[in-house]
């Protein structure tokens, strides 16, 4: 229910891997891990994004693609058309999270009244759409060739561009958690546990679904305009379905409903995808690395339906009762 | 005589709500047993623990000498129990006579005996045998689910709420034939309708809040208008 | 007037595979309330072993039979351990069935190579007939008979037989076909491994008629087979037959016409249907809703 105080055990662990992670491209000079971590800080992004939608509300939404893909063309779109400039970056950004709130919108007042299954075909049928759209309109997109612009030349120093990916992902993370500790946070959790029963408390519950899936689909949209800039390419791929699948396997592997989970299923699989693809020259089996995922994902959802962070939390507050770090499902049920 | 069913401290619990508290009940071979209480005291739900189909997580359900508490659905109703849920549960895209053929077991003759039996009990059945079940009256839904629970020759039925929704002139034959069917086995009926359930009850239980409150002869209870008021509100 | 007909024969042809996946997927859905993402991998499993053993044995018939058998294997173990600890739990079916997917699509690159594998028509069905103006592909027209014969096989069995009203009663009420006596998860096991039979032929029947298969394709119909199954309607069995030839018509002269959006019409109709009419737009059952 309440707020973490500010030095609570879990702030002060936040603020202990912030020091971390903020000193690390001094300590070590590794310019693959720099790019590496800056991945995987874009895809926590994404990923948290998505926990908003799966974990706090409890819909499972196909077309998460679409939004990390709009950010993803404003931001290149409009740094290769005006200039490559941080003003126009910024601009870029705020355009793209704009279309992408606009666009979550319409798409959720269509989607989110449907129950689970239809809503997830829906959503795949909209996105889909949406790319076949994205790659027929070949004069701005340039379709699944895409193209290549020019960042601000801030950011041809990787680490400055990793402290700036950085910091998003830090006041995402703050936001987020503000978000889902609000009252609003609070009835978002109770339509995952019975939406049922959260209407007829008076609640409407699709406002409330309209409203999470625009913080997931802006948030996306954020994750997708640095995803660009890292690149500094975009095409028509970032929409796919495989970009969803990602954020999905993430949130899972990591844990749902935890916001930490998403990132934590991000650094795995950032990591193995990384090393197992290295490992795939000797060992053609780790080409398939999707496989060793797919099944820690399947045994995840049978066994661990709260993913690493959630069972590791389950067990701390199983520990000591009372925690200060509460399952957001346990304080629900307490009431 | 016998105790056919015995259910002893019953609690069920849907999802995390705890609906049943302790229910104790039991229905003699031959007679009909009359659940009563308000809307929500929980008559629906001790059916279908009966039946397990929201099982009791403490608790026992007995019948024929044999604990059935924790058995799957489709084992009780094949040891001779028929349900007629509250809302009939007809098939209605199938007709009447698709309707009882998914009942049937075993096209055997006794049971196609049954089916005639039946059949002659509620001859409107055989009217419309052909007919969607959806598009049959109320009345005769309620009949055809009495039918189909019924046609296996089951040594218990029960019955949730038959008299709902229904005008008073097909209430009567609904309880006319309760009354034929009781000569040939068991019936566990819930009623709201307190003129039907004297009339054809033989001893009653009465449920509030999940709970047993209390049981005896129904000739008891009709003249007990202190507690029709306070559990039935009516008096 | 030949090229109106050789299009309608191409959309039929197409229109009949997708049944084949459609077919299962609305059952599947209808009776056990699961949507099987994973439906796909089945058509893909199904396609690559009846091939493997149609290029070992070289007999065409032994690679269907190897198929179906494929598809009644996976549907027994995909039942057993992917669906049932889920039934009930919409968020998690859709979450299990769309990772045992994925593995089942990775395997198949390992277990045949992640590369298409070529498939020829065998020697008597390859060719075509003349009529008059119109050539006719003798494959186009066995699947589209294959796809009535099953179709009329499996009406029979739903409209004629006591297994097929069980079916027809658990798709309106399952509870209540339990309360009769009957142990509804073993109708379930045997509608999930029909449907996963019917898939696996699918995909088989599929392989020479595109001339090559490779691991996605499994998706790929998939996607077709849910736009079917929305709008002939969860749960109707002839109303993923209409759908699917629908959508095989409308793919097959749009590919002609305007061949870019082709996947597009298809995804736009799904969309239309899912929000003015969720039940499907061919569905005769309307479900209960007491
Ligand atoms: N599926 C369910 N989920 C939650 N509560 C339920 C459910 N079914 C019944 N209940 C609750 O259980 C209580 C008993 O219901 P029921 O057995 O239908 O009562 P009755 O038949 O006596 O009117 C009611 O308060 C009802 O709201
Ligand atoms: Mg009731």
């Amino acid at each position: 229910m309440n707020q973490p105080a500010l030095l609570s055990k879990q702030n002060i662990i936040f603020a202990i891997l912030l020091v971390v992670l903020v000193a690390f491209p001094f300590v070590a000079d590794s310019r693959t891990l720099t790019i590496l971590l800056t991945q995987i800080f874009i895809f926590g992004i994404l990923a948290m994004s998505y926990d908003i939608l799966l974990g706090y509300t409890g819909i499972v939404s196909f077309g998460h693609a679409m939004f990390f893909g709009i950010g993803a063309y404003s931001t290149a779109i409009m740094l290769k058309e005006i200039q490559p400039t941080i003003p126009v970056f910024i601009g870029s950004i705020v355009v793209g999270m704009v279309l992408a709130g606009i666009l979550s919108f319409f798409v959720g007042l269509l989607t989110l009244r449907l129950k689970s299954h239809f809503f997830a075909m829906l959503t795949l049928a909209i996105s889909g759409l949406l790319l076949v759209v994205a790659e027929k309109w070949r004069s701005v997109t340039k379709g699944n060739d895409g193209f290549t612009f020019r960042a601000p030349d801030v950011f041809k120093d990787r680490i400055v561009f990793y402290f700036c990916v950085l910091a998003c992902l830090v006041i995402v993370f703050l936001i987020l958690r503000r978000f889902v500790n609000s009252p609003l946070g609070r009835v978002l959790i109770a339509i995952r546990e019975n939406e049922q029963r959260t209407r007829s408390l008076g609640f409407k519950t699709l406002h409330y679904k309209v409203i999470s899936s625009i913080v997931a689909g802006v948030i996306a949209s954020l994750a997708g305009s640095l995803y660009a800039i890292s690149l500094r390419f975009v095409n028509t791929s970032m929409m796919t379905m495989d970009i969803t699948l990602d954020a999905l396997l993430m949130t899972i592997i990591g844990g749902v409903g935890t916001l930490v989970g998403p990132l934590v299923g991000s650094v795995v699989i950032e990591f193995a995808q990384h090393y197992l693809s290295g490992l795939a020259r000797d060992y053609p089996i780790f080409e398939r690395w999707i496989i060793f995922f797919g099944i820690i994902y399947i045994l995840a959802v049978v066994f661990f339906p709260k993913g690493i962070v959630g069972s590791i939390l389950t067990k701390i507050s199983k520990w000591k009762q009372r925690d200060q770090v509460p399952l957001p499902e346990s304080k629900e049920r307490s009431k | 005589m016998e105790n056919l069913l015995k259910l002893h401290n019953i609690h069920t619990h849907i999802g995390q709500y705890h609906i049943l508290q302790g229910i104790d009940f039991e229905a003699k071979e031959g007679e009909v047993s009359v659940l009563l209480g308000r809307n929500g005291a929980g008559k629906t739900t001790t059916l279908k623990t009966i039946m397990g189909l929201t099982p009791a997580s403490s608790g026992a359900v007995h019948y024929l000498n044999q604990d059935i508490t924790k058995k799957p659905t489709y084992d009780i109703a094949n040891l001779g129990i028929g349900y007629v849920p509250e809302n009939q549960g007809i098939f209605g895209q199938l007709t009447v006579e698709e309707n009882l053929k998914v009942a049937i077991r075993k096209e055997t003759p006794e049971i196609m005996e049954k089916q005639e039996y039946v059949l002659n009990l509620f001859p409107d059945l055989k009217k419309f045998w052909k007919k969607a079940g959806g598009n049959l009256s109320g009345g005769q839904k309620q009949m055809l689910a009495m039918a189909r629970a019924f046609v296996n020759d089951s040594k218990l039925l029960l019955i949730d709420e038959p008299s709902k929704g229904l005008a008073p002139i097909v209430i009567e034959k609904v309880m006319e034939a309760i009354v034929e069917m009781k000569k040939q086995t068991t019936i566990v009926l819930v009623e709201q309708n307190f003129l039907m359930a004297s009339n054809i009850g033989d001893t009653y239980t009465l449920i509030d809040d999940g709970r047993t409150v209390r049981s005896g002869e129904m000739s008891e209870l009709i003249q007990n208008d202190e507690l029709k008021q306070k559990y039935l509100g009516i008096g | 007037m030949d090229l109106l007909i050789s299009l309608v024969i191409n959309g039929l042809a197409t229109g009949m595979l997708i049944f084949l996946l459609a077919a299962g997927l609305t059952l599947i859905f209808g009776l056990m309330d699961v949507l099987n993402f994973a439906h796909g991998g089945l058509f893909v499993w199904g396609a690559y072993t009846g091939v493997v053993t149609y290029a070992y044995t070289e007999s065409f018939l032994i690679g269907i039979v190897v198929s179906i058998l494929t598809g009644i294997i996976l549907g027994f173990i995909m039942e057993k351990l992917i669906i049932t600890p889920v039934y009930g739990n919409h968020v998690q079916q859709i979450l299990i069935t769309l990772g045992f997917m994925l593995v089942l699509q990775e395997m198949i690159k390992v277990a045949f190579g992640p590369n298409a594998i070529p498939v020829t028509v065998p020697s008597y069905l390859a060719g075509s007939w003349e009529i008059g103006e119109v050539i006719v592909i003798k494959y186009r027209v066995f699947i589209i008979v294959v796809g009535f014969i099953i179709f009329g096989i499996f009406h029979y069995i739903l409209t004629r037989t006591k297994i097929g009203l069980i079916v027809r009663a658990g798709v309106i009420n399952k509870e209540m076909v339990q309360a009769l006596g009957i142990n509804i998860k073993r109708v379930f096991l045997f509608v999930f491994m029909t449907g996963a039979s019917l898939a696996a032929l699918g995909g088989m029947l599929m392989a020479p008629y595109s001339g090559s298969i490779y691991a996605e394709m499994g998706m790929e119909f998939a996607i077709l087979g849910f736009i079917v199954v929305v709008i002939g309607g969860m749960g109707s069995f002839s109303g993923s037959l209409l759908a699917a030839i629908l959508v095989g018509l409308a793919g097959s002269f749009m590919a002609y016409y305007v061949p870019y959006l082709s996947l597009a019409v298809n995804m736009i109709l799904m969309a239309i249907v899912l929000i003015f009419r969720p039940q499907g737009l061919f569905s005769m059952i309307r479900r209960e809703s007491t």
